[in-house]
């Protein structure tokens, strides 16, 4: 610690400390525009020296520690006069086109002037401009470069939390741009923080031009939906027309101002105008708008006809935590059946692993916390795809913190540039590259680690054979496992392709049972792509567990898969589904479609007529994120509310009632009448839940993250012994390995409907090792077909470096063009062909 | 396209350094040295050989201005000196008398595309002011006749 | 005095591996092997050799600052940017005597035990690059670099980097960011290069004639180099006369000669008999003196005291038909054209400066620009990132104070108040 004063205020703060927090610390904000806290410090646009007793010239508090004793002037006439001139400086050269201009009332530059002068202009010359005035970058992105404050946060922010540097700095003093490759269409993430950490209006977001200034809008702070990283967003609308979802500086959630291509952009679909505004109940064939008592008469009499057994309810894992837990009461204690999942593309079964694997069942971890460890290793994850914004915050806080980061997954991403060692292992492999890790480790500690569980299973493989198993060089394995080996402390980051792959949770338990066991803390955080599948899970709405990972007193239920194909044998009476569409996600589409035919009467609530719902015997209207009021659970078990912005379109009505109002038709004891609001199932979850019983929310927000101890480890890990170690056999017909998981610009039925998104990737794709395309005559950009024995799709071939040769990709949330056509039931990797031509 | 080369010096270049970034500077040098500037197409295949990102390697090529990006220029690079000491004795005539030998104005390229004129700023010859660099030549010591001379000698 | 940096500088063929050897080159680096690397340093800091590139920064002393773990990479670094205007003695350096430079890099190397270093040579010195490309690969033949030096068993390559015309890479930082491969802006100091430099390695960076001076203190001594100058400045110093003399050039003199002696009996005076009116001691960022300041002596903190600086010792000689605005409008441009662009104050202000010093010139100035003009230097004084827009401003404040009535007769009678 040291002490210092600050405007002759004494304070006392952490060595290395920068003046500016102090000041902050002490109460004194200093102006500034090229510092941003996540960024490399550049202390370039002197916007913040200050003066510092004993010293002569003033300093940048941006980039200046404090020191023992030192004595910090901010507001001196000095001071002012210094932030007035390089105001005037920036001025100099200026556009000063403030009323067209998208960012004037919340513009840095705007404010500061305001506030600190100068009050009279004296430039007379010539400005410096650049011709081209405003010009696009991207489909949501528009440039204008003469507004610019060189502050660079733009290409920092691309290169240093993005992670794709495709902006640079051309030219040279007064002449520099930041811009793209000769100012031409970018390829990149989409993302738009270069928008956002603009403080001007240089980079702006398309698809906001000139449609509002941001007093006319219309806001709510809430929970992205795209995936389970959980960013906090600005939603805003005007005139009922969803414009723009901002992370600003002052919406403080853990993500500051990132978002993604997704949670920036994504959002016009709100608006779209296919969002169900009615109930729809097929008449004679068709679907035709009814009334809500009509529409809630129907599914009475189909429950009261239907056996308990024969009843099952898949909800999306993207309804509040109240919703997920509403319904699964509803369907256990009013139906009384525990047939209640909230996947369509995963076995209970292997959600149960991966909870195991991952601790789910414990504490909440902050990515923060994670970051804390030596090493970072992240496994089973396209994590730079799927949870683009933890991408960001592994990039930006490994590189300040300077940790080392380590990638093993089946395809390339873009966090291979930030990691010091990248493993590529084969689809559902991850397993056996594990067990060749943890074989290594065991080898080297065979005294201290003869006691751990499940190690004996360990014998009679080899780094050799688990090599061949798992496609990783022997060199990578040893790499990776004496980096482990002399790290004080690990986090390893696990991502959704061991639940789709039902891949190496039991190779993950032996690897931190055996880090632990070596003396070394280790961190293990899931890394989800849907925005509530933790809070789904601790909320219960799993056939295996009821809320708080309990036993059930009765029977364990069906989840998804089995009932398609319980209902495949016409045994299902009433199927249930919320906001998921089984048709597009379930592995095996044909299967899906003739197992849904057989429901006995299905009730799709959703917020578009999805492919489920277009076949459904009832539909729902339900309202979307920003149209009702709720809590979601990130991956990082940390609890947030979602606040409505409007009111549900047209009759439709929030997803919560709906649900209670069923469930108060069929209750016998009337526990699901009265006044249920988000707020009073909350106290219930609180109850009934033990982890969730500090979570406070309020106004501002929630307060708390999952607290510890009632981990049960119920949930064991199955052992390193049954994964699969065998060598890859070739198959000549189908030569290609095909995987799926989320694409950067969509993920699902949402994105699908976002057209801005749609603007981003016009058609389903898939991607394929670059070398692989050329020896097979393919190129970047040609049609192809794919085959498989479960039948085929055409896509758009893109050509990707560092890939590993046998295997494609397939985003699984194509609309058209779904990849589970190419899968059979059961079928995790399926082989396929790829050849030219539609 | 580069020719194989100039990728080949970018190879040789490549193991001067501990990243293949720092062999940027040089190996645009190397691609401009092909026809006197550098295209697009230059800048792409410098960025594939390095495995950089294209907008890094234009950062270089817009920084340093001895880059001539996207701007075919003259057979011929005549550079005046134009600081303090060669204006001193004189700089500004050479320039005025360039520029009416060759009928263009600064910055400009004849039309044979033979000459192009540029000025520059202190080239390190101070000592034999005025001077002018020609492609990567020094002409020293000049005078007005002699400046003509070698603008003769220029094929 | 004998010359010794620039020995060869009427030789032509004198920068030849053999030339060199005949006139006792290498020894120096015979007798480095023979001591220890802290030896070096400390006949260094006895020397009190203070750097060439501009600062005067004691040498013996930046080396000293590379911290002595043997396990960490380390770089030194040549600035041959040679950027500074007036100044062309680097160049001399590299044409005539390269292995005197390379000798000095390998010394260098040796003391901090470095085993790469690199030479940042301006693009526009095509030859000078060549010239050491070819003393360079000479030197490798014949086993002056490369693997186990002389069998010292001391390894160094030695490799040139080439700029491509930016003045701002003469900076210390911004030549690292170059080498790098990045634009050349500084960086921010702490840490300092010795700490963290080149690949964020210990780094030392010395001027071509710093670097220079070592393989004769080595083999000549401590004392033959403090015999020379001041006491906290010694040794030889090249300067480099420009502008209205009669023989411009480079003069290897001793530090603490007076410019009236560089001038007036090294130079020959004044060219074709005119009256002397202004100089600028030490490269254009140096503030120029008057007739009064003429017998200052030439040491880094001689000048220093008189208010202007050392510099690189590019002497500009200013006659009395020379127009000071014209001048002052052709140095800040040259600023404004070499500003980084980094930092607000110097990209904006310099700029800014240079547009109302051309309106003066070509006759549209305002009664009230003067002021402005002041205005803006001390808008940027002092506030800037790195040395170059105080360099811009120091200058131009010297120009103004110096010859505020030819500013003032230029914008009230639209013309100069000299005729050339
Ligand atoms: C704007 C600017 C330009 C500079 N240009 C040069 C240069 O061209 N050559 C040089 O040797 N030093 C130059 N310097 C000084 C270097 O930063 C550095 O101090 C010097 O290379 C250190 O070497 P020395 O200690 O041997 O002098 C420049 C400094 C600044 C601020
Ligand atoms: S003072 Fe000038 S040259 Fe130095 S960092 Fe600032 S802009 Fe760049
Ligand atoms: S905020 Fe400190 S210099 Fe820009």
């Amino acid at each position: 610690m040291v002490t210092l004063k600050v405007n002759g205020k004494e304070i006392s703060v952490a060595d290395g400390t920068l003046i500016l927090d102090a000041a902050k610390e002490a109460g004194f904000v200093i102006p500034t525009f090229c510092y941003q806290a996540e960024l490399s410090s550049l202390g370039s646009c002197r916007m913040c020296i200050i003066e510092i007793g004993g010293q002569k010239k003033l300093q940048p508090a941006c980039i200046t520690p404090v020191l023992q004793d030192m004595e910090i002037s901010t507001e001196t006439e000095q001071v002012e006069d210094a932030r007035a001139s390089m105001l005037e400086f920036l001025l100099s050269n200026h556009a000063l086109d403030c009323p067209v201009c998208d960012k004037a009332g919340e513009c840095e530059l705007q404010d500061m002037v305001h506030k600190h002068g100068p009050r009279k202009g004296r430039f007379a010359e010539m400005r410096e401009t650049f011709h081209v005035k405003d010009y696009p970058l991207s489909p949501v992105i528009v440039k204008n470069s003469n507004r610019c404050v060189q502050c660079m946060r733009c290409v920092r922010v691309c290169k240093e939390v993005v992670g794709r540097g495709v902006l640079g700095t051309i030219g040279r003093g007064a002449h520099q741009e930041e811009t793209s490759f000769l100012k031409g269409e970018l390829d990149c993430d989409h993302c738009g923080m270069c928008i956002e950490v603009c403080p001007v209006g240089c980079f702006m977001r398309r698809p906001y031009r000139y449609k509002s200034r941001p007093w006319d809008l219309n806001s709510t702070k809430t929970v992205c939906q795209y995936c389970a990283t959980g960013c906090i967003t600005k939603i805003e609308e005007r005139d009922g027309e969803v414009i723009r979802s901002i992370a600003s500086k002052d919406t403080e959630g853990f993500n500051g101002r990132m978002l993604c291509s997704r949670g920036r952009f994504g959002h016009d679909f709100l608006n779209n105008e296919e969002r169900l505004t009615t109930p729809l109940l097929r008449v004679n064939g068709t679907l035709e708008p009814v009334s809500w008592d009509k529409a809630l008469d129907v599914i009475k009499d189909k429950l009261k006809k239907s056996q308990p057994d024969r009843v099952g309810a898949v909800a999306s894992a993207r309804l509040t935590n109240e919703e997920l837990y509403m319904l699964q009461k509803v369907m256990r204690e009013g139906v009384g059946s525990s047939n209640v999942d909230a996947s369509s593309r995963w076995s209970a079964g292997d959600s149960e692993a991966f909870i195991a694997a991952t601790a789910i069942d414990g504490a909440g971890l902050s990515i923060d916390n994670c970051m804390e460890a030596d090493t970072i290793f992240v496994v089973g994850s396209h994590i730079s795809d799927e949870n683009p914004v933890t991408d960001y915050m592994v990039r930006y806080l490994s590189a300040s913190r300077r940790k080392t980061v380590m990638v093993a997954s089946v395809r390339p991403m873009k966090l291979d540039r930030s990691a010091q060692i990248t493993a590529r292992h084969m689809p559902g492999r991850l397993g056996a590259f594990l067990a060749g890790v943890t074989l290594k480790l065991y080898e080297e500690n065979k005294t201290k680690l003869s006691g751990v569980k499940g190690v004996k299973s360990l014998d009679g493989l080899s780094i050799d054979k688990l090599s061949k198993a798992s496609g990783v060089a022997p060199g990578d394995i040893e790499a990776i496992a004496k980096k482990l080996s002399s790290s004080q402390s690990v986090s390893i980051m696990a991502g959704t392709d061991m639940i789709r792959l039902g891949d190496g949770t039991g190779g993950l338990c032996l690897l931190s049972d055996i880090l632990k066991t070596l003396d070394k803390r280790v961190f293990v955080l899931p890394l989800l792509d849907r925005s509530n599948q933790r809070g789904a899970w601790d909320m219960g709405a799993h056939p295996n567990f009821g809320p708080g990972y309990s036993e059930l007193k009765g029977d364990t239920g069906l989840d998804c898969g089995a009932m398609l194909e319980k209902a495949s044998k016409g045994e299902m009476d009433l199927l249930y589904v919320i906001g998921d569409d089984i048709l597009a996600m379930y592995p095996d589409r044909a299967f899906a479609e003739g197992a849904i035919e057989k429901v006995g009467f299905l009730v799709v609530q959703d917020i578009f007529l999805s492919d489920t719902g277009k076949v459904a015997d009832l539909v729902l209207p339900g309202a979307s994120f920003v149209e009702k009021t709720g809590t979601v659970t990130n991956q990082e078990g940390r609890v947030q509310p979602i606040k409505p912005l409007r009111k549900p379109l047209g009759k439709a009505r929030e997803d919560l009632n709906i649900i209670a109002d069923i469930g108060s038709m069929i209750s016998k004891n009337g526990s699901f009448t009265g006044d249920i609001t988000a707020e009073t199932v909350m106290e219930d979850i609180k109850k009934d839940v033990p982890m969730y019983g500090d979570v406070e929310c309020d106004e501002q927000g929630c307060r708390g993250f999952l607290i510890g101890g009632v981990a049960r480890r119920s949930l064991k890990c199955i052992s390193v012994g049954e994964e699969d170690t065998t060598e890859l056999k070739e198959n000549k017909k189908y030569p290609y390995y095909l995987v799926t998981g989320n694409h950067l610009f969509g993920s699902g039925t949402l994105t699908g409907s976002s057209s801005m998104l749609r603007k981003l990737i016009k058609e389903p794709t898939i991607e394929m090792c670059i070398e692989e395309a050329k020896s097979s005559g393919l190129t970047d950009g040609d049609m192809v077909t794919v085959e498989s024995d479960g039948g085929n799709g055409k896509y758009r071939l893109q050509t990707r470096k560092k890939s590993s040769s046998k295997v494609v990709f397939i985003a699984e949330n194509f609309n058209e063009g779904s990849v589970n056509r190419l899968y059979k039931i059961g079928e995790r990797v399926p082989r396929v062909s790829v050849n030219k031509g539609a | 396209m580069l020719t194989d080369k100039t990728l080949e010096e970018i190879e040789r270049i490549k193991k001067k350094y501990p990243n293949t970034k720092s062999a940027c500077m040089e190996a645009l040098q190397a691609a401009q040295r092909e026809k006197g500037h550098v295209t697009e197409c230059d800048m792409r295949a410098v960025a594939e050989a390095l495995d950089i990102e294209p907008v890094e390697v234009q950062e270089v090529g817009g920084f340093y201005t001895m880059y001539n990006v996207e701007k075919p220029k003259g057979r011929h690079h005549v550079q005046v000196c134009r600081n303090l000491s060669c204006s001193l004795l004189g700089a500004e005539h050479i320039i005025l008398a360039i520029e009416q030998e060759l009928g263009i104005k600064t910055g400009e390229t004849t039309e044979d595309d033979r000459i192009t004129l540029s000025t520059a700023e202190c080239l390190g010859s101070c000592g034999t002011a005025p001077m002018m660099q020609i492609n990567d030549e020094f002409h020293e010591d000049l005078t007005v006749d002699k400046v003509s001379d070698i603008l003769k000698g220029l094929k | 005095m004998e010359n010794v940096l620039l020995k060869n500088i009427n030789n032509p063929g004198g920068h030849t591996l053999k030339n060199y050897l005949a006139g006792g080159g290498y020894e120096a680096l015979k007798k480095t092997f023979k001591v220890t690397p802290d030896d070096i340093i400390q006949t260094m800091k006895d020397s009190h050799l203070r750097g060439r590139g501009g600062a005067g920064f004691p040498a013996g002393l930046k080396w000293s600052f590379i911290p002595k773990d043997p396990t960490v990479d380390k770089y030194v670094c040549c600035n041959a940017d040679e950027g500074e205007p007036g100044t062309f003695k680097d160049r001399g350096i590299i044409e005539y005597d390269p292995h005197l430079l390379i000798e000095g890099m390998i010394i260098a190397g040796y003391a901090i035990g470095a085993a790469t270093s690199y030479i940042y040579i301006r693009g526009e010195f095509e030859f000078g690059a060549k010239r050491l490309e070819a003393a360079i690969a000479e030197a490798y033949d014949k086993g002056y670099l490369g693997k186990d030096i002389l069998g010292s068993g001391f390894t160094h390559d030695m490799y040139v980097h080439r700029g491509f015309g930016a003045y701002i890479c003469g900076e210390e930082t911004a030549l690292l960011e170059s080498i790098e491969g990045y634009r050349g802006q500084p960086k921010k100091k702490p840490p300092f290069p010795a700490l963290s430099g080149l690949y964020s390695k210990p780094t030392i960076i010395n001027n071509v004639e710093t670097l220079a001076c070592v393989p004769p203190i080595i083999a000549k001594g401590v004392e033959w180099f403090t015999s020379m100058g001041p006491e906290k400045s010694p040794g030889p110093k090249i300067f480099c006369v420009s502008g209205h003399v009669e023989k411009p050039g480079l003069y290897e003199l001793p530090m603490g000669t007076t410019l009236r002696e560089i001038i007036f009996d090294h130079c020959g005076g004044i060219k074709d008999g005119k009256n002397f009116k202004a100089v600028i001691p030490g490269g254009v960022s140096a503030p120029l003196f008057k007739e009064d300041n003429l017998d200052i002596s030439m040491d880094f903190d001689s000048v220093m005291a008189a208010g202007s600086m050392l510099g690189s010792g590019a002497v500009i000689v200013m006659d009395e038909t020379t127009c000071m605005v014209k001048s002052a409008y052709i140095v800040n441009r040259f600023f404004s054209h070499e500003s980084c662009g980094k930092c607000t104050p110097c990209r904006e202000g310099t700029i800014w400066a240079t547009k109302v010093l051309r309106r003066i010139e070509y006759g549209a100035g305002r009664p009230d620009d003067i002021e402005l003009l002041e205005s803006i230097c001390d808008k940027i004084f002092g506030r800037t990132f790195c040395a170059l827009g105080d360099g811009a401003v120091m200058a131009l404040r010297a120009f103004i104070n110096n010859f505020r009535e030819e500013f003032k007769y230029h914008i009230e009678n639209k013309k100069c108040m000299v005729q050339a």
